[in-house]
């Protein structure tokens, strides 16, 4: 199977480990994801905020690259993801003058929607070879992956569960909760650190008393946001992973701890604790 | 016992001490240019707060979304434009997803943030107006967008570093850029998109540059 790959500019810098987990997941699936060539930006928040052709318009390039390799598109990226379908609705309405060649018509998934289809998640258990059965966690959507479920497509947007599936595929123990798509301030915080972090401080809360030793992300701003609150080091450490690294935890008989050296709160230490890692 | 509300103009807090604003036939010809522009039908709002009562942010804005709403029935742009609401909102989708009458109140909310950012008017939340702006400028240089080009950007910009400075989180800042470094989260460097020059070229065409 071969799908072509939009990154997005957060897994260039700091999600890093994202991509990297994604590259090793996708080989070990034998799925091929061919990077789309000299793709550029897809204008995030920023563009729809100040300039909404431009929303519509910035997507659409890749979308064409993407068109023209024939091949399906899988985002990591939640806030990409959502763009990118936002643009498909907008070139299919033809309300934006579109500089490139393109139709609108091939499928855009997000990674987590992708992998959580019955067949896949068939080839995931497939290939676990070590089960992640004493792991507690809760998983986190966050905003755009799931709303507004018009462009999204998610139906059930208030309690997704597509990662949930994931996750639980690998063994772990998925504990259920309500802050699943509660706003994490996206980069708010930026320019307005108490809302940024009144928000992020509210679902780490809220995650830690349901008894979660981790939250299991998809989206690279959700990451950082909750992962580099934690960083006064405090009391208590809940790390957080990408759905993929724990995918790559559980494909591989032996993890590498360097896997997580980008992380904030270090998740070696729960890992080891768990025999996940020596 | 006396009637709490028994003056009717103290009975909204937001309204009182303020000049009664009027209403005018500008509530009509602003309304239909909103949803005109925007698609969404306006008028269907019966002012049940849902979305207010969804948001996460609302009580950091000064203009609730559900009022938001209302101005913008009444006409009421300048107030609108001139609001905190439309930087702070985080265009999350829980109020136009939760909405009964399915009213876009993020698409509202999103479309009076691009009117304001091509007004006159100074956006009440200046540095989250700043931080969209020069996030679109190291797009347009380099086709995608690094982090540590943007931060130095925005810290460059007029104002900001003396606000961080006044906050007293330049020093975290600091530490924090230091600590992304060291773990490899910042790249100095990554690649540019050649797509620099298209993404220009759509750029001037949107303002309206013909050669
Ligand atoms: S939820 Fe909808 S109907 Fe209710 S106040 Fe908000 S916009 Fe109006
Ligand atoms: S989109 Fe904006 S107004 Fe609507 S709920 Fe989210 S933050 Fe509030």
């Amino acid at each position: 199977m071969r799908l072509s790959f939009y990154p997005g500019c957060s897994l260039e810098g700091m999600a890093n480990d994202y991509a990297r987990s994604i590259d090793a997941v996708f080989k070990d699936l034998g799925i091929e994801l061919v990077e789309i060539k000299d793709w550029s930006c897809c204008g995030s928040t920023a563009a729809h905020s100040l300039n909404q052709a431009m929303s519509a318009v910035l997507p659409a390039r890749n979308l064409a690259a993407a068109e023209k390799m024939g091949l399906d598109l899988v985002s990591p990226c939640a806030m990409c993801f959502n763009r990118l379908r936002f643009s498909q609705n907008m070139i299919k309405k033809k309300v934006f003058d579109i500089p490139w060649p393109v139709t609108g018509n091939i499928r855009v998934h997000d990674m987590t929607r992708f992998l959580a289809e019955p067949p896949m998640i068939k080839l995931i258990k497939e290939r676990i070879l070590k089960p992640l059965n004493r792991l507690r966690v809760v998983c986190y959507y966050g905003c755009q992956m799931v709303r507004p479920p018009k462009i999204t497509g998610y139906t059930d947007y208030e309690n997704p569960q597509t990662i949930d599936r994931i996750v639980a595929a690998t063994g772990a123990k998925v504990i259920d909760w309500s802050y699943k798509a509660t706003c994490c301030g996206a980069s708010i915080g930026v320019a307005r650190k108490e809302i940024g972090e009144s928000l992020t401080r509210r679902i780490l809360q809220k995650a830690r008393q349901t008894g979660a030793e981790a939250i299991v992300v998809s989206c690279p701003l959700c990451q950082s946001n909750l992962d580099m609150i934690q960083k006064d080091r405090s009391k208590r450490h809940t790390p957080v992973f990408y759905f993929t690294e724990f995918l790559r935890l559980s494909f591989e008989e032996h993890g590498d701890p360097k896997w997580f050296k980008m992380h904030f709160t270090d998740p070696v230490p729960l890992l080891k604790t768990k025999g996940l890692l020596s | 016992m006396q009637n709490v509300i028994s003056d009717p103009d103290q009975a909204h807090e937001h309204d009182s001490g303020e000049e009664r604003k009027l209403i005018g036939d500008r509530g009509y010809y602003f309304l239909n240019r909103m949803q005109g522009e925007t698609g969404v039908n306006i008028s269907a709002c019966y002012q049940c707060e849902r979305c207010t009562n969804a948001c996460p942010v609302s009580h950091f804005m000064d203009i609730k979304p559900h009022q938001t709403i209302r101005y913008v029935q009444l006409g009421w742009r300048e107030d609108l434009l001139k609001s905190s609401t439309i930087w702070i909102c985080l265009s999350c989708e829980m109020c136009s997803t939760y909405c009964p009458n399915e009213v876009d109140v993020a698409e509202i909310i999103n479309h009076l943030r691009n009117m304001a950012a091509h007004s006159s008017i100074t956006p009440k939340e200046r540095s989250l107006a700043v931080f969209h702006q020069t996030f679109l400028e190291v797009l347009q240089k380099s086709g995608r967008v690094n982090e540590f080009r943007l931060m130095n950007a925005y810290y460059s910009k007029p104002g900001i570093l003396k606000e961080r400075v006044k906050q007293g989180i330049l020093v975290e800042d600091l530490l924090l850029g230091m600590t992304l470094l060291r773990k490899g989260r910042l790249k100095l460097f990554t690649p540019k998109s050649r797509a620099i020059k298209e993404i220009k070229k759509v750029y001037s065409q949107k303002r309206g540059e013909i050669v």
